[in-house]
């Protein structure tokens, strides 16, 4: 179980993150919200990448708040794929993996659910977005992470792709059982991968039944704002 | 368009046509044409004869190459601090220190230098501490060429992705491993342009050099002083001919930029 405790964020005047809390066991917990909200900030504390002002982070119990990112075995995907483009394809995956981190097996699984077998010796630069994609999500996962946070990672893929791969990252995902942090602006993305959902507004996060309800709710506080 | 408008756009471009065509020609085409110019067969040859220029010429590019390839390290290592302690005051204070060695006269920095690492400080070293010899010519090099790479360097730290280095904390290395494992690798063309950069002030410096290191023919004369020395001696032709060799030379450093650039582009 994940839980995320009391967070607060602010960069200069502005409070991106009031408050903060959110709990995720075995499950995907896809986050909604607008452009800028803060979903991006709340996912980079939950790496360690930023520190919080105020609040915790903690995995089973143990605080993970001040630990930096290399020490909380995060599997992180950005938005965009972020490969190392002077690694080839099998380097990248395997980058996490150095320590004894993850097994040969779960990397061949992740390779052959993935479809990546004719591209390891590429280069990134030589590889279309859905296959960027592809590589950075299995880069993310082969280290065997205990949380995995995905923040709009197919946001650079066309809508065609993006229908292809859905099932496609759902199935691999679901294979660590372990908590994920899912965050999209998209409404069909967020059904399609998402086991529970939460909405993101003026810096707090609040739990919600389906995808659409997220959106309704966007939709009446932007006419109230209005 | 109102013809006074037209009027006032074709006067503006008139200006500027006008004045910035005859001052480029006259301040910085003019006076390489005319050491050309001056070029003459003899001096070519007692010049190509001259035992000292040769040592001069072969001290301007091992201190030249070792001046830069100290600049290049030393300005990595600023990088990190760039990348990861921006508000460190390790950092704070080495930014500011960055620009000093290009904005003081130069002959300020050699005095800085032989104060430094001269006799009163490093005498136990030799009479002289490290002025005075070749060692002093590449700590003078360095000096001022030091800058150049910071600022280039640090430029290729802020062009990688921002995104990679996050992904490769959380793929469990600390700062100075993604640092090294990710971002330089990727920074080839920075590292490459700190470097070439480098090369070419320290090749064209004088004054630090002739300060810290000394103009003793033979042993740490570089190609600048070289030509000071000729013009001095009243060797006008053998000065010319070092100039257009040193030229030759920055115009092989620029054709190398190019030609790379072009690689990767």
């Amino acid at each position: 179980m994940l839980k995320v405790d009391g967070i607060c964020k602010a960069y200069g005047a502005q409070e991106v993150l009031k408050e903060a809390c959110l709990e995720i066991g075995a499950e995907i917990k896809v986050l909604i919200g607008v452009n800028g909200c803060g979903k991006s900030t709340l996912l980079k504390i939950i790496a360690g990448i930023i520190e919080p002002d105020k609040g915790s982070v903690l995995l089973e119990g143990k605080d993970l708040t001040h630990l930096p990112p290399e020490e909380r075995r995060v599997g992180y995907v950005p938005q965009h794929p972020a490969l190392f483009g002077h690694k080839n394809v099998i380097n990248n995956i395997r980058y996490g993996m150095r320590n004894g981190r993850g097994s040969e097996k779960l990397l061949k699984e992740l390779i052959d659910m993935l479809g990546l077998n004719d591209i390891l010796n590429k280069k990134p630069g030589e590889l279309s977005g859905g296959y960027k994609s592809r590589v950075s999500l299995a880069r993310a996962l082969a280290p065997e992470p205990e949380i995995i946070l995905l923040d709009e990672p197919l946001s650079d893929i066309d809508a065609a792709v993006k229908e292809k791969l859905l099932p496609e990252f759902r199935r691999v995902i679901k294979l660590m059982k372990v908590p994920v942090l899912y965050v999209t602006h998209d409404p069909a993305e967020a059904e399609q991968i998402g086991d529970s959902f939460a909405v993101m507004q003026d810096g707090r996060v609040a739990e919600i039944n389906s995808a659409s309800e997220a959106f309704e709710i966007i939709k009446k506080n932007k006419l109230i704002s209005a | 368009m109102s013809k006074s408008l037209m009027q006032t756009r074709l006067a503006t471009k008139n200006l500027v046509s006008w004045f910035f065509l005859p001052l480029f020609l006259l301040l910085v085409v003019f006076p390489l044409l005319a050491l050309f110019g001056n070029l003459k067969a003899d001096g070519i040859v007692r010049t190509l004869k001259d035992w000292y220029f040769w040592q001069s010429f072969k001290n301007t590019i091992w201190t030249a190459c070792a001046s830069s390839a100290l600049g290049t390290v030393l300005a990595i290592g600023f990088g990190y601090y760039h990348l990861f302690h921006k508000n460190s005051f390790t950092y704070k204070l080495a930014n500011l220190m960055n620009d000093l060695p290009a904005a003081i006269p130069h002959t300020v920095a050699g005095l800085a230098l032989i104060l430094a690492f001269g006799r009163r400080t490093l005498g136990f070293i030799s009479n002289t501490g490290l002025a005075f010899n070749v060692f002093g010519v590449v700590l003078a090099m360095f000096f001022v060429s030091y800058p150049l790479c910071a600022r280039t360097i640090t430029s290729g730290v802020d062009g990688t992705d921002r995104e990679t280095v996050d992904v490769a904390r959380t793929l469990g290395d600390n700062p100075v491993q993604a640092y090294f494992r990710i971002v330089l690798p990727l920074m080839g063309e920075s590292i490459f342009a700190a470097f070439v950069l480098a090369f070419s002030r320290a090749l064209s410096e004088f004054a630090a050099v002739v300060m810290f290191g000394g103009n003793l023919p033979g042993s740490t004369q570089v190609l600048a002083s070289y030509v000071f020395t000729k013009v001095e001696e009243g060797e006008l032709e053998m000065a010319v001919t070092a100039s257009v060799i040193c030229i030759l030379l920055s115009l092989i450093i620029v054709a190398l930029v190019s030609i790379r650039r072009k690689k990767h582009a």
